[in-house]
């Protein structure tokens, strides 16, 4: 008899089952992985925003709700929940990482909302969700990351009374996965604990930030990549550009979908409800083709920390698990994602390849960079293409678009903003609502 | 909520043969305590039957010598001195992505019980946390100082060779560029949007009141000095501007 070390013991015997019966043994690990792999111990999860209407029922806090004049469009979430995705009257509220490094995604999401007639409001009264910094290092704890939601979500609440509008008349549009992951958590977490409530209720009062002495909670916690996903079809309506011939991976955002995974959008029309909707739904609303590739559960390898301060694995995880598969098994045109981090280092992690033997080069936009694009967006003015590192011009000759003359024109508007006549997507003197420059709308008006 | 006791720690704990001195198992229980004190501990650690999915689909386990179950493990079994030992460097492998939360059958969130131990870690002023986070002081300043995480002028060819030479495939000053973003709140180069002083000064309230204020004092004290010089300027200015509103409003009466 053959020596073997099995690790489980002495009572350890062979199942001897024959291959047929074996599949049927495991097929269900499969099954799991294929079909919504989180749905896992659903019975168990409950819904936060039942106890949080008791809540508001029992006079402890005040609900911010998506409202008729928002809008809304309902989807549906995981475990087949509603949920309501307000459509105009949004507060923008800015991704650090975007704004400083991939200044063409919000600019995009601004151009498609003007070229749709959504009112929203982009203004300088709100900090980073403090989010990447945290998760990274650790600074920070569930008291400030709460006290933060909390003060941004109520700006959002009163930002309009600026321009002389009621209290709730912007919804708040969270641009950064990890901000959406990370208020969604936090938001849970105030509705579960007293203590934290009362915590906040101190703290947010000292800041002058409370609705008739209670702490303001947003009905939903939206991620602009839903509101991108409702008004697919809308977009789809402005396309210029047609785009059927581009093979689009998808990379959906970890702090998206498998943070707080129960509110993520899911649709059965979309990869039969497999996986999250989101950017391959616009993606397949304007008409691109969206393949699969076998490492889409991957994440990018941001790691929060790790793109700062270790860089190497941050590079190799990119590389190896996300570009090289989706060039090499999907022969992608394109990789499309929904936030912050991914863009960053999906995009910026290609060049470095080349010292390791593994050159890689493959386009990577936000859906809503991709979106204007083939809606006839300025690829410079405008998606801000410049500052991506992967070659975008790729993927702009496959679309038709003569990227050399449009990079000339850009060149030549920045004479023009040299002069101080740049072109901007909204009133500039709207983005300060109080305090230094604050001009009241009466007064500009 | 479970205390910090445990049937399986050793009296003494250390290295036998370097004869290093024991961590005091006092320590070893404040730490686990730190940790369990958490609200969101009970919330994060349900049980674990070491199925391991979750180091399955972890990426740092792809390239670090750290495993979610692990982790999970000891802090189910109360190893006080294994837990301690992961907070030396193994937590600080974790990619943060929450793929284990996600696929874990118990619920458990390994990336979320992984905060939990940064923050304790940081607290007790560990020398691994210290160490780790010195590269990410420019991020824990800028974020502290002016409510931005990240800001344009800090991606520069110097602090990221790897990403090649296209920092901007247009050759152009950077502030010309942060003007020729169409978004008005945009055209910055310090941070990554313009942010209200106001804001900043609510935002330094927060730190004050929550405790972040002192864990950083805690890991970097000279980072520490330097944002509160910063906060005493901006608070200055704010200062003056409600002055100059209450001199603007007394001309106005």
């Amino acid at each position: 008899m053959n020596e073997r070390f099995t690790g489980h013991g002495a009572e350890w015997r062979d199942s001897n089952l024959t291959p047929g019966e074996a599949k049927i043994a495991t097929s269900w690990v499969e099954l799991k992985i294929d079909r919504r792999s989180m749905l896992t111990g659903k019975d168990r999860v409950e819904d936060v925003r039942d106890a949080m209407w008791q809540l508001e029922k029992d006079g402890e806090i005040v609900v911010h709700r998506v409202a008729d004049e928002h809008e809304p469009v309902i989807v549906k979430t995981l475990y087949g929940w509603d949920k309501k995705i307000p459509t105009t009257k949004l507060w923008h509220h800015k991704s650090c990482g975007q704004c400083g490094n991939i200044p063409g995604y919000p600019a995009s999401l601004l151009w498609l909302m003007n070229r749709l007639g959504i009112e929203y409001l982009d203004e300088t009264d709100q900090t980073s969700c403090t989010a990447w910094n945290y998760h990274g290092s650790g600074i920070g704890n569930l008291e400030s990351l709460a006290a933060v939601f909390l003060r941004n979500f109520h700006q959002a609440y009163v930002s309009a009374r600026a321009q002389g509008l009621p209290d709730a008349y912007f919804f708040p549009l969270v641009h950064c996965g990890t901000s959406f992951g990370n208020y969604k958590e936090v938001r849970a977490y105030l509705i579960r604990s007293a203590k934290l409530r009362e915590r906040m209720r101190t703290i947010l009062g000292k800041l002058g930030r409370l609705v008739d002495g209670k702490i303001l909670i947003p009905e939903e916690v939206v991620h602009y990549s839903e509101w991108v996903h409702v008004m697919r079809e809308k977009i789809a309506g402005l396309q210029e550009i047609d785009c059927s011939g581009i093979r689009a991976t998808i990379h959906p955002a970890c702090h998206v979908y498998k943070m707080v995974p129960e509110d993520a959008i899911y649709d059965d029309n979309i990869l039969g409800g497999n996986r999250l909707a989101v950017s391959t739904g616009v993606m397949q609303a304007l008409g691109a083709q969206v393949i699969d590739y076998k490492t889409w559960y991957d994440c990018c390898g941001f790691g929060f920390r790790h793109i700062i301060s270790e860089r190497e694995f941050t590079r190799s995880f990119a590389i190896d698990r996300k570009i090289r598969v989706a060039v090499e098994e999907a022969r992608a045109d394109v990789m499309i994602g929904h936030d912050t981090g991914c863009i960053t280092t999906l995009d910026k992690n290609q060049w470095i390849g080349k010292a390791a033997g593994k050159p890689v080069d493959l386009p990577v936009l936000a859906d809503c960079q991709f979106a204007a694009l083939v809606c006839g967006a300025h690829p410079y003015k405008i998606v801000q293409s410049h500052w991506h590192a992967s070659s975008t011009e790729t993927l702009m000759e496959k679309l038709g678009i003569d990227w050399r003359a449009k990079k000339g024109e850009f060149l030549a508007y920045l004479e023009q903003v040299k002069e101080g006549r740049q072109e901007n997507l909204y009133d500039p003197r709207r983005r300060i609502t109080s305090g230094p420059g604050f001009i009241p709308i009466a007064k500009a008006a | 909520m479970s205390h910090a006791t445990s049937t399986r720690v050793q009296q003494h704990i250390g290295d036998p043969v370097s004869g290093k001195p024991p961590v005091p198992q006092a320590k070893l229980e404040e730490i686990f305590k730190d940790i369990q004190s958490d609200l969101r501990y009970d919330h994060e650690l349900n049980g674990c039957l070491n199925c391991g999915i979750c180091t399955a689909t972890c990426p740092a386990a792809h390239y670090y010598d750290f495993s979610p179950r692990e982790i999970v493990q000891l802090l189910w079994t109360e190893n006080l001195e294994g837990v301690y030992d992961a907070m030396q460097e193994k937590i600080w492998a974790c990619a943060q992505c929450y793929t284990c939360a996600a696929r874990c059958p118990f619920g458990n969130s390994p990336g979320g019980l992984v905060m939990l131990m940064r923050e304790t870690a940081i607290k007790h002023g560990m020398q691994s946390a210290k160490n780790v986070l010195r590269p990410f002081s420019r991020v824990m300043l800028k974020l502290i100082s002016t409510g931005n995480q990240l800001s344009p002028d800090m991606i520069t060819r110097d602090h990221f060779p790897d990403w090649g030479p296209n920092v901007s495939k247009i050759d152009a000053p950077l502030k010309l560029l942060r003007q020729a973003i169409p978004m008005p709140t945009l055209n910055t180069t310090a941070t990554a949007w313009e942010v209200n002083l106001k804001t900043s000064i609510e935002l330094y309230t927060i730190w004050e009141e929550t405790g972040v204020l002192k864990q950083l004092e805690t890991i970097d004290e000279n980072l520490f000095d330097v944002i509160t010089d910063i906060m005493d300027e901006k608070r200055e200015d704010w200062k003056d501007f409600l002055a100059d509103q209450d001199d603007q409003g007394g001309k106005d009466e």
